[in-house]
């Protein structure tokens, strides 16, 4: 028994020392910059491909250099990444990072599977580190207890520069205030760079290690980075000493875990952070002071670049060409268009939900493929055993999404900000997790063969049996599904547009613009927070619906974080922020892969690149581009000078404003 | 509605008669305490960890009255703003509104109550219309009088009497004619003006202002000063303020913190006898 524990202390300290050092680069980056930085799994990724790079020529003793060179190497591409992407939305939003970042997650994974191959690899190991040493039954190998002890030495050495150093001193201050260390005529940007390469580093060696315990594999990164997360925002977000704890932690809990109750492996470490942040929305070491708003989520034209009268009649106009769509297939193009649009609606209408709760109300959801997997999944469960009506069970799917909406919002929105990006990620990662455990839903095969019938009780049409042939045209089952398809997308949009125009709304935008003076002329922003968080949820759920009602599937991966990712790409691509926006973000986007699928497998790498460019030179999306194409035209409406902030540094350089409305709350006194 | 009300705000000549409806005669000297306060504080404390930023403040506002708070940097004057509209929990005492406890009351239902809140001049819906603004405070003040699935579906614009009290609010502070511009691309006075419009459609009886005129010059000051005057006549008003001339001028009763505490309370006169505030806070200001 004794030996048991000694066991799992050793191979959970050595997950855990991995986990230390890559939540303590996430960590101080965070506190020093605001910056979420979701490129850190692919950082540390990179640092074991560079590893392999570096030892393959020269076999197992060339690990030692490999450890030094590999980190120094990656921590350039982290200045790098800092100077030219990073740099430019300092003083926006950090949920503007957390898109950018998301964006070079793309690039970067693209990129190792341009270089290195897909599979996975072995880390070649120096002679001396292979062998294994026992001691009262327990055969600990050599490597693990290098891996403690080194890992234990560099946090402590990071931990001493930033406590007894002049380079520590100087992040410290300006973590605090930074504009105050400018003032002290100090180029506080340069430590930026600096604190960014150096948490890239941390990362890099800590995939060294990893590379040489477990394998070396271009998914790496992303297996990490979510626990990572969980670690940072357990421990309170840019506390150092919450990544160590935390780190050391959840090593442990997840070794455990896997020794005594498998079940809970996956799900555990979620059900630990959402419960922490429950009782401790800042984590277990964080403060209020950590999390400061600073600049606005900027989002589509307000107003508008047209008048009313001719976006409608633009609406319709798109409406009807879409309508057009089917009629096609077969003759002028191939069926696999109708394929096509069918997704980029379903999409397009995922994408508008999100939009309504991210838009409107500044709400970053990064959990949201959870209420288009529970759609998907009401609507395959609810198939085989409450009803094969389609409309039934996208009745349920909606309903449910909305009731499950309402918890985790009722949950979670207390928490603001990057918390709550990260609780609401929290919670989809855990149904994930659990959607592939669980019996009933299948297993991480999913639920397929489901078969359905559009109709109620027992009456109606299965769209496989139809085929009618007009002509030229063909009206098959798909085609059929398309226009069901199509109609709630239109439906759902003409919904929150019409919620958007009434008081209700009015509420929203409000909480958009100045969440504080909500409050204080009356508002209880939570409760209309949670409501939009309800109706977005909703329609993501009946998003997720009919993606099953038409694939006949519903697997795990549709919950996984990267369709959040996703969905979000959709949003900014757009225009956040204008419910059509979304719609077009998600046709550029299924449009781009296509395109791109064409030409190479690696289209995240170009689509990456593009959402990067974005994020810095155009947050309003696409749809702000006619309005910043033809600045101030006479006569066009509601044009304020703030509705179009220059995304360029020099026009913001003060990041954090001095009078900022939240230090009565995060300070309290004069 | 204030604006409707034609019910003079004067507080009440005697101890006896307390009904605020009775017309008395208004007082222009020292106010006489009342029985009928609108705000009381009871042994207020917060603390922030080890710091106390506010020390058993007992504080007794009466209704129509101009009250400033004095007081040098760090007397705590922002946190007891912040306690009385419920931006921070306290963490001992009570804070009574209208004879009501309002202590666990979350800020948006102190507004609802009628404590108003105004803040630095920036602080409107910059995307927003201007009318926009101001029909935001009127509906979440009269948002019981419309149904669930109104206020969810039926388009702002088709609320006549909502849209008729906003108008009546624009025409009153001087806005109509810039009603369907951006607030962003308002003029910095038109700023002001629609940021008190907004607080005045929340239909407050007392009115919180935590230096309005911060960073003005003297003309703007006293235009702000004179807006105030003019478009808050019914309403009690609390004032933090650094102008001493201005407070001087302006208020019926000053308060003056120190360290958390109370350290003297009276006409403006008796404030500046005080000797006590001389040397602690308005020695220091006549450098």
């Amino acid at each position: 028994m004794a030996s048991e524990l000694l066991q799992l202390l050793v191979d959970g300290l050595t997950i855990g020392v991995v986990y230390v050092l890559l939540a303590a680069g996430l960590s101080v980056i965070f506190g020093v910059m605001n910056v979420i930085n979701f490129a850190h799994g692919e950082l540390f990724a990179l640092g074991a491909y560079f590893a392999l790079a570096l030892i393959a020529p020269f076999g197992g003793s060339a690990f030692f250099v490999a450890l030094f060179v590999a980190p120094l190497l990656v921590g350039i591409i982290g200045v790098g990444i800092e100077r030219f992407t990073v740099r430019p939305l300092y003083g926006r939003n950090p949920l503007y990072h957390i898109l950018l970042t998301f964006g070079l997650v793309l690039v970067i994974n693209d990129l190792i599977y341009l270089i290195w191959e897909p599979g996975s690899v072995t880390l070649p190991l120096p002679e001396m580190l292979s062998g294994s040493i026992a001691v009262l039954d327990v055969t600990a190998s050599v490597y693990n207890l290098f891996i403690i002890v080194l890992g234990a030495l560099m946090a402590i050495a990071v931990w001493a520069m930033f406590e007894f150093t002049k380079y520590g001193l100087i992040v410290r201050a300006g973590a605090q205030d930074r504009q105050m260390v400018r003032n002290l005529g100090i180029d506080i940007d340069r430590y930026y760079s600096l604190v960014f390469g150096m948490g890239a580093a941390l990362a890099a060696f800590a995939g060294i290690i990893l590379g040489g315990y477990q394998t070396v594999n271009p998914t790496m990164g992303m297996s990490v980075i979510i626990p990572a997360f969980v670690i940072v925002v357990l421990g309170g977000l840019g506390s150092f000493r919450g990544a160590v704890v935390g780190g050391l932690f959840v090593g442990l809990v997840q070794t455990a875990l896997r020794m005594y109750a498998p079940i809970f492996e996956g799900t555990g470490i979620f059900l630990l952070m959402i419960g922490v942040l429950l009782v401790r929305p800042h984590g277990l070491f964080g403060t209020d002071a950590a999390e400061e708003h600073t600049g606005d989520l900027l989002s589509g034209p307000r107003g508008g670049f047209l008048d009313s009268q001719t976006r409608t009649r633009l609406g319709l106009a798109m409406v009807g060409l879409l309508a057009l769509v089917p009629l096609g297939a077969g003759t002028l193009y191939s069926t696999y268009a109708v394929t096509l649009v069918i997704e980029i609606i379903i999409w397009g209408l995922f994408a508008l939900s999100l939009d309504f709760v991210m838009g409107y109300t500044g709400l970053v959801s990064l959990g949201h493929a959870l209420f288009y997997g529970l759609g998907a999944y009401t609507v395959a469960l609810g198939l085989s055993h409450v009803s094969q009506s389609a409309f039934v069970v996208i009745g349920l799917a909606i309903v449910l999404s909305a009731v499950i909406a309402w918890g985790i919002g009722f949950l979670s929105i207390r928490v603001s900000g990057v918390y709550f990006a990260m609780i609401t990620l929290g919670f989809a990662e855990l149904f994930y997790n659990m959607l592939g455990q669980l019996d009933i839903t299948g297993g991480s095969d999913g639920l397929f063969g489901l078969s359905t019938y559009y109709g109620l009780a027992g009456i109606g049409v299965e769209l496989d049996e139809i085929a009618v042939f007009l002509g030229p045209v063909a009206i098959t089952g798909q085609s059929l599904f398309y226009y069901i398809a199509l109609s709630a997308l239109v439906a759902s949009f003409l919904l929150t547009r019409r919620m958007l125009n009434s008081p209700f709304g009015a509420v929203l935008k409000s909480i958009r613009e100045n969440e504080q003076r909500a409050t204080f002329i009356g508002y209880e922003t939570t409760v209309y927070k949670r409501r939009a968080f309800v109706v977005s949820g909703a329609l993501a759920g009946l998003a997720g619906g009919l993606f099953t009602l038409n694939a006949g599937y519903a697997t795990p991966s549709l919950v996984d974080w990267l369709n959040s990712g996703e969905v979000i790409v959709m949003v900014i691509l757009g225009g956040m922020g204008t419910l059509y926006g979304p719609i077009i973000g998600s046709g550029i986007f299924f449009g781009l892969e296509e395109l791109l699928t064409g030409f190479t497998d690696r289209w995240r790498l170009v689509l990456g690149t593009i959402f990067v460019l974005f994020v810095i030179l155009l947050p309003g999306g696409l749809v702000s581009l006619p309005s910043r194409l033809a600045p101030a035209l006479p006569g066009t409406p509601g044009r304020g000078p703030n509705s179009e902030p220059e995304p360029k540094p020099e026009s913001n350089p003060d990041p954090e404003p001095a009078t900022d409305v939240d230090d009565a709350h995060t300070r309290g006194d004069d | 509605m204030a604006l409707e009300s034609s019910e003079p705000s004067e507080p009440n000549e005697s101890n006896e008669s307390t009904d605020p409806t009775e017309p008395s005669d208004p007082i222009e000297t020292t106010q006489q305490r009342t029985d009928n306060p609108l705000l009381q504080t009871e042994n207020l404390v917060k603390r922030f960890g080890q710091f106390t930023a506010t020390d058993r403040i007992d504080l007794t506002i009466e209704r129509g009255e101009f009250r400033s708070v004095i007081g040098p940097n760090g007397a705590g004057k922002t946190t007891l703003f912040n306690l009385i509209t419920g931006a921070l929990p306290v963490t001992e005492g009570a804070i009574y509104f209208d004879g009501a406890d309002i202590t666990t009351l979350s800020p948006s239902a102190r507004v609802r109550r009628g404590i108003g809140r105004s803040f630095q001049i920036s602080n409107v819906f910059g995307g927003l219309t201007v009318r926009e603004n101001v029909r935001l405070a009127i509906q979440s003040v009269a948002r019981d009088e419309y149904t669930a699935v109104e206020s969810l579906f039926k388009p702002t614009d088709r609320y006549d009497e909502l849209n008729d009290r906003t108008e009546a609010i624009l025409d009153r502070i001087g806005l109509a004619h810039v009603a369907a511009e951006q607030a962003n691309a308002l003029a910095y006075g038109d700023k002001r003006r629609l940021e008190i419009g907004v607080v005045l459609a929340t239909d407050p009886e007392l009115v919180l202002f935590d230096e309005p005129t911060a960073g003005m010059s003297v003309e703007e000051t006293r235009e702000t000063i004179d807006l105030l005057e003019a478009v808050l006549v019914d309403q009690t008003l609390l004032l933090i303020e650094h102008d001493i001339e201005l407070v001087m001028e302006l208020s019926d009763r000053i308060t003056v913190l120190n360290g958390g505490q109370i350290l003297a309370e009276g006409t403006p006169a008796e404030i500046a006898a005080n000797q006590d505030v001389q040397n602690a806070y308005l020695g220091g200001m006549t450098e």
